[in-house]
């Protein structure tokens, strides 16, 4: 560089602020080894060309120098000039823009192709509006280009730049959020980046919000989308974009979820159903799509298609419709899932099936999930068998094994079928000594013989030890082998006591039993012959190959194939013949209606008897014949005895030949059949039996019942699952919480709607969900209504426990016939007079009189002369409303109760009732709380207006806030009298506040509808009414109390004839402004309420 | 002309016309006794004890008082003089006079009443009033259901009295030595308002009716309704098994007679499941949960 040069341009930059000087000086002697002379002379004279541009330049040219090395670096001359180039043009128009676009540029000389900088500059530049907003953005934008060019090919950053730029136009906020963004999220995304951005450009255009939220959700999103559809489905956004779909980030999102759970390979499918829809009636997309995962839920993908068919033939004859049915807001769509869905839960089928098993069985039955019964951990542990345990049978929460929704319930019903089977043709009732109607008894004799056997061992011991030492008391106990002390608690347990290999006696009588039984259904019903045939055979394709199994699991696993009622064609080892044949008569020998329990038991026996005298070894499978067992003859005593003769005297001639074979395997169950556990279910019976009958024998102690289990053969089955020796402490304690009375459950119905926190300010509220009701308010300040203040909910209480009702009416018996008694005084013989009758008590003198001179002028005479009192029908309806406020948990204070007698009534009806309830109150641990009188009493009144016939609802009422006063039905006063109902006391509790005003009002809605003569609102609470928002500060509880009393005034101007009863005994103070001139009573004795309660009730009727 | 009118004639539905106390149960019932309840009513009759069945709706009350006056009337053979009506030998003389109570009957609609006619008023005998003067059998069904003025007629006829008083002219009638009081009534339908008061209970022998056992249901389904015995058999363990359902929704049992009535329709080709829905199911309930149990049941027992 000549020195004139170098001072001109030295001069130059000393017109520049010194930093600029600085930063040529420390570069110049870097940049001359990259370029010559002349180069870097006009390397520096364009630094000097940048700086003079505006005031602030000198900035950028600070930059441009700082950073010439690095970029010198990568660029030839001929490029770095052109960079320097679109710098001093940026420069030109705004300094900021320059800096940020030389900051960057030492990374992107790297990554991008020289002739590519300009077009990058140019969008910087595009970017900047002449703005101070755009020039912040577009030096934002110059920014994260590194990140951009190194992870994006250049088309795309342009196309991305492009789509800042309209976003620009909208908001240059956005527009910077979503150039970062897009820098975190564009890289991650690979061949859809394309239709991502095009999405986003069509997105700009009507909804530009959006481009950000699907910037943020597509990385999430998009995961779920198989790499083949993405850019499918980011087309059909960008289509629907186009045509006005506002939230394409929803759709997006919901999209993608929706495709997530569609099994793979299949996604190309839904969204070709998508792009038809697309092609009628866009805006049925997003629904459908949203719909598509509940639905897959229920249907398959098959079905699908025929789902959508008919909404697309819907969508054509009117969209609006059509939309509803791909929301599943419609009843079509919802029939349509239901005949499609072939899978059936048990919830759906649950009142079906409990009525069916009732019908069938006569006994008061649950149906339940297994679910429940695991939970119970008593010793089921399989949820998707079957099983009952005496009074619950127990089903699969789900069924799927069939395409066919009918074939699944059939499924259903031919399990529950078995499963009550189990009950109606008395599997539990199992009498040890009951003889057996077509075996002969053999287990007595072999009972006696093996406590022959005992006994002498126990003297051969006795002797023994008194040889030894004849001080030494004899206590000797023979605890092991068959016959030990505890297994007689239960006769199924003194039965298999006779055993030596107690699970293979089990497994026996367990397949004969379940032989014995659906031959039994088969004959008696004959209508699930074809289902039950069907589920049969489904099961026998589930069954291991008898040639596979050593000889005793073989025969056994014969048996069991037998008894799924296939008899043909059956691989017999040839060695065993004669003893197949025989198991296959003694199978037979059940085969009739008069085979009984003890049948199934003598037969298991008689099977034990041959199997266990065979090895249990591995036959060669040529040894196996096919054959048909379907008729081998009758079976016999003789034949049966020599049979066993014979094998017995081959069991002593092997001894000692050969190795023991095998150790016995149970066979696999039989899915249908469920766990079958006679013994558990007689223990459960006989427990809860002790139980009612205290005092008369000793209870069993958890200790015996341990033992107890740990004996059990079916205990043993179950113990492959889990360490059950470990947990038998556990379960024993869970067995005997299960014979006993179970502990109370206080949780509340579920599925109440979330609490919405929502003060006294605010205005209006709308009801908008279905059963929601709006009603006013009174402020008695203002002395107006609130407008549409309060939003009652109705909801259906929850069905709990009908336990609680029955035993209600039990312990109440003696007080409930004196009641009813009352009630039937009740009976408001109204007589009123009816004239002009054909017939009647007396003759009406008038009309009479006019006949007379009828006759008399031989005019044919009216025939009506009599009158008659005619009795008016009692046409009472009434609502009663129960408190099921928080304070209703308190519990009663029973002291006074346990101790004195002085208020023992004299009256002798009174007196049990009294005594009755003294000794509840001893006896029960629980302690009572308000809200259990209320429900008992509850109880008693149903069953007494159930006598009388009276119109009645009964619903409870809590809340919490003004928009949350839950109404729950107990009985909606049009619903009959049933088993729900009786469920519903059940689930009486305390909740949370007392709004009483609207729930009044609520209840006098109700009664308005009903065409009664009378009408009474029954209000039965535990204290003042309170709420947040009701009872405020200062006149708080005067708010509360003066709506009630204007909701009980709104009552009595509609004639309903509303009372209050409280058993607060501070209630006085309140009440008499609660109810002014209205009636109401304060019960001081909560103990009364369930006799009051009726009692007010007939006196208020009268 | 003529010969159209004979045509016409002959179409004439035929239908037969008796007095109310003449009617006479002619040809033998068919009845199939459970228990002793024959030799029961037998020798209440012969002592003239009022008889009370009890028992819910079809179960054979009501054939049981008809079979009774047949079986009661048939060794008589006199034959009544004041009458036209010849009876042939063999023919019963124990009427019948069968009244449904309900909730409008009245004392006099029992007794008799006066009419108007040209001359002045003419007295009618109400049923119970030809009953007591005929000796027949007066079988009040559902008496419960009747008003609480006809006790005051029950009461005297049902003591040692066995009286009518006929108040409005003034005149007692001795019953007929033949003359039964029989009354029956549905004990599942009570209510404080419909019970039998205890003064009039206490005045009757009460024979309690319940729908037979399985077998002999069957053996009844079948004779009554001509179907083969596997369906009658079938059927009485459809009506078994629906009964278990009372108070389970079922307010009462299927009867007997529908279970006659789903065998008559099976007789008569319909098919099984079919009769069974709509001579049982839907007569029961129309609650569409039960209805789809019962059905259940119904396909399960039935092909």
């Amino acid at each position: 560089m000549t020195n004139s040069a170098t001072g001109n341009l030295l001069d130059e930059l000393a017109k520049l602020p010194p930093a600029v000087a600085e930063a040529y000086q420390a570069v110049a002697d870097a940049m001359a080894e990259s370029f010559s002379e002349e180069e870097t002379a006009l390397w520096a004279r364009e630094g000097v060309a940048i700086g003079t541009q505006t005031v602030r330049s000198w900035e950028s040219a600070v930059e441009y120098y700082r950073v010439s090395p690095e970029v010198a670096r990568s660029l030839a001359f001929a490029s770095f000039m052109q960079w320097a180039r679109c710098g001093t043009y940026l420069s030109q128009d705004s300094p900021t823009l320059a800096v940020a676009f030389f900051k960057a540029s030492p990374s992107i000389v790297t990554n991008l192709r020289p002739q590519y900088i300009p077009r990058w500059a140019g969008l910087g530049r595009s970017l900047y509006k002449g703005t101070w907003k755009s020039s912040t953005l577009a030096a934002r934008f110059f920014e994260v280009s590194p990140d951009l060019v190194r992870n994006l090919p250049f088309w795309d950053v342009e196309v991305f730049a492009s789509l800042i730029e309209a976003l620009s136009y909208k908001s240059y906020d956005v527009a910077a959020e979503c150039l970062v963004l897009g820098r975190d999220v564009l890289p991650a995304m690979g061949r859809e980046r394309e239709a991502f951005l095009s999405m986003s450009r069509a997105l700009t255009d009507s909804s530009w919000r959006e481009v950000k939220a699907c910037l943020e959700m597509a990385p999430r999103a998009l995961q779920h989308v198989e790499e083949g559809q993405t850019g499918r489905f980011l087309r059909l956004g960008e289509k629907l974009a186009k045509m006005g779909l506002r939230d394409t980030s929803r759709f997006l999102y919901d999209g993608a979820q929706a495709l997530s759970h569609v099994s793979a390979g299949s996604q190309g499918h839904i969204l070709d159903l998508c792009e038809g829809l697309l092609a009628s009636t866009p805006d049925a997309v997003p629904p459908f799509l949203k719909s598509l995962d509940p639905v897959l839920n229920r249907i398959t993908l098959q079905q699908l298609d025929q789902w959508y068919q008919h909404g697309v033939e819907l969508l054509n004859e009117n969209p609006e419709s059509g939309i509803a049915f791909f929301k599943i807001e419609s009843n079509t769509s919802e029939s349509m899932l239901e005949t499609l869905s072939s899978s059936l839960d048990l919830e759906r089928v649950k009142g079906i099936m409990r009525l069916y098993t009732r019908a069938l069985s006569g006994e008061n039955i649950e149906v339940l999930s297994t679910a429940e019964l695991v939970r119970r951990q008593i010793g089921w542990v399989d949820q998707d068998t079957a099983s009952t345990d005496g009074t619950k049978v127990y089903l699969p929460p789900v069924i799927d094994n069939y395409n066919d929704k009918a074939q699944n319930f059939a499924w259903f019903k031919v399990v529950a079928t078995h499963q009550v089977s189990h009950l109606e043709f008395g599997s539990f009732q199992f009498d040890f000594v009951r003889p057996a109607n077509v075996f002969d008894d053999r287990r007595f004799r072999m009972e006696e013989a093996i406590q022959a056997r005992i006994e002498a061992i126990r003297t051969a011991t006795a002797e023994h030890f008194q040889l030894l030492d004849p001080d030494a008391a004899p206590s000797i106990e023979v605890g092991e082998g068959p016959g030990g002390t505890m297994r007689v608690y239960t006769d199924i347990g003194r039965f298999l006591a006779l055993f030596e290999d107690r699970r293979m006696a089990f497994d026996l009588f367990s397949v004969l039993e379940d032989c014995r039984l659906d031959y039994r259904i088969k004959t008696e019903y004959p209508g699930i012959r074809r289902p039950a045939l069907d589920v049969q055979g489904d099961a026998l394709i589930q069954r291991p190959r008898i040639e596979e199994l050593p000889l005793q699991e073989a025969l056994i696993e014969l048996l069991v194939h037998m008894s799924l009622d296939r008899f043909e064609g059956l691989p017999v080892p040839q060695d065993y013949r004669e003893e197949a044949y025989m198991l296959a008569r003694i199978m037979h020998r059940l085969r009739t209606v008069r085979a009984s329990i003890e049948d199934t038991g003598e037969a298991a026996l008689r099977a034990y008897e041959i199997i266990s005298r065979l090895q249990n070894q591995q036959e060669p499978e040529d040894e196996f014949q096919p054959e048909d067992l379907d008729d081998p003859g009758e079976f016999s005593e003789e034949e049966y005895q020599a049979l066993l003769d014979k094998l017995q005297a081959q069991m002593s001639e092997q001894q000692g030949e050969e190795g023991e074979g095998d150790p016995y395997e149970s066979p696999e169950p039989v899915e249908y059949r469920g766990d079958f556990k006679p013994e558990m279910v007689q223990l459960l019976t006989k427990l809860q039996m002790d139980q009612s009958e205290m005092g008369d024998a000793e209870p069993m102690t958890q200790e015996e019942l341990e033992q107890l289990l740990q004996d059990s053969a079916e205990l043993e089955l179950d113990a492959q699952e889990g360490d059950v020796d470990q947990s038998m402490a556990m379960f024993a304690q869970n067995i005997m919480k299960e014979a006993g009375v179970p502990p109370p459950s206080n949780d509340p119905g579920r599925g109440y709607g979330p609490i919405l926190h929502d003060d006294d300010a605010g205005g209006e509220l709308e009801a908008l969900e279905p059963k929601t009701f709006v009603y006013d308010e009174w402020d008695f300040r203002a002395n107006d209504y609130k407008p549409r203040w309060c939003i009652v909910k109705e909801k259906i209480l929850d069905e709990g426990d009908p336990n609680f009702y029955n035993d209600s009416l039990r312990n109440y018996a003696s007080l409930l016939a004196h009641i009813k008694r009352q009630f039937e005084l009740i009976m408001p013989e109204t007589w009123r007079k009816t004239y002009r009758l054909i017939d009647g008590e007396d003759i009406d003198l008038n009309s009479a009189l006019e006949a007379w001179a009828d006759l008399r002028m031989n005019v044919p005479p009216d025939e009506k002369i009599y009158w008659r009192r005619n009795r008016v029908e009692r046409d009472v309806a009434v609502v009663f409303l129960l408190d099921m406020s928080a304070s209703t948990a308190e519990a009663i204070d029973e002291g006074r109760h346990s101790v004195d007698d002085r208020d023992a009534p004299d009256d002798p009806v009174e007196y049990m009732v009294w005594l009755r309830r003294r000794r509840e109150g001893l006896v029960r641990r629980h302690y009572k709380r308000i809200i259990d009188l209320e429900r008992e009493s509850c109880a008693l009144l149903i069953n007494a207006l159930e006598s009388i016939g009276d119109t009645y609802g009964i619903y409870g009422f809590s809340g919490y806030g003004r928009e949350n006063v839950e109404f729950y039905v107990i009985k909606d006063i049009d619903e009959q009298f049933n088993d729900k109902i009786k469920r519903r006391i059940d689930k009486v509790t305390p909740l949370h506040a007392t709004r009483m005003g609207s729930a009044i009002r609520h209840a006098v809605t109700k009664l308005e509808n009903q065409d009664a003569v009378t009408k009474i609102m029954f209000l039965i609470s535990d204290g003042r009414p309170q709420d947040r928002g009701y009872s405020r500060e200062g006149v708080e509880k005067e708010y509360a109390v003066h709506d009630t009393h204007q909701a009980l005034l709104e009552a009595k101007r509609k004639e309903i004839v509303p009372f209050c009863l409280t058993v607060d005994k501070a209630g006085h103070d309140y009440l008499k402004t609660m109810c002014g001139d209205l009636n109401y009573e304060v019960l001081d004795d909560i103990w009364a309420l369930p006799e009051r309660l009726p009692m007010l009730y007939r006196s208020l009727t009268m | 002309m003529v010969e159209a009118n004979i045509e016409m004639l002959e179409d004439e539905p035929s239908f037969k016309e008796f007095a109310i106390e003449e009617f006479l149960v002619r040809s033998e019932p068919y009845y199939r006794a459970v228990g002793d309840e024959l030799e029961l009513f037998e020798a209440a009759y012969e002592q003239h004890i009022p008889v009370l069945l009890k028992g819910p709706t079809g179960c054979g009350k009501t054939r049981f008082v008809e079979y009774m006056a047949w079986k009661l009337g048939r060794p008589i053979t006199t034959v009544r003089s004041e009458d036209s009506q010849e009876m042939r030998e063999g023919d019963v003389r124990v009427p019948l006079v069968t009244i449904a109570c309900h909730e409008d009957l009245t004392a006099s609609d029992l007794v008799g009443r006066y009419l108007l006619d040209a001359n002045g008023t003419r007295w009618i005998d109400g049923p119970m009033t030809r009953a007591v003067k005929a000796g027949a059998i007066l079988y009040l069904d559902e008496v419960v259901e009747a008003r609480k003025d006809t006790t005051v007629l029950i009461h005297p006829l049902t003591d040692h009295r066995r009286i009518l008083p006929v108040e409005k002219t003034g005149n007692i009638i001795e019953a007929d030595d033949r003359f039964l009081l029989c009354i029956s009534y549905n004990p599942h339908y009570q209510s404080a308002l419909k019970d039998l008061k205890h003064s009039t209970r206490q005045r009757f022998i009460s024979i309690e009716f319940d729908y037979p056992p399985i077998d002999i249901e069957a053996e009844i389904v079948a004779k009554e309704s001509g179907c083969d015995e596997d369906r009658a058999h079938a059927l009485a363990r459809l009506g078994d098994k629906i009964r278990n359902l009372r108070e389970h929704g079922l307010a009462e049992g299927a009867s007997t007679r529908l279970l006659i009535y789903a065998g008559r329709l099976m007789r008569q080709g319909i098919p099984d499941r079919r009769a069974c829905q709509v001579a049982i199911v839907w007569t029961l309930t129309d609650e569409a949960e039960l209805q789809r149990s019962i059905e259940e049941v119904v396909y399960s027992i039935f092909e």
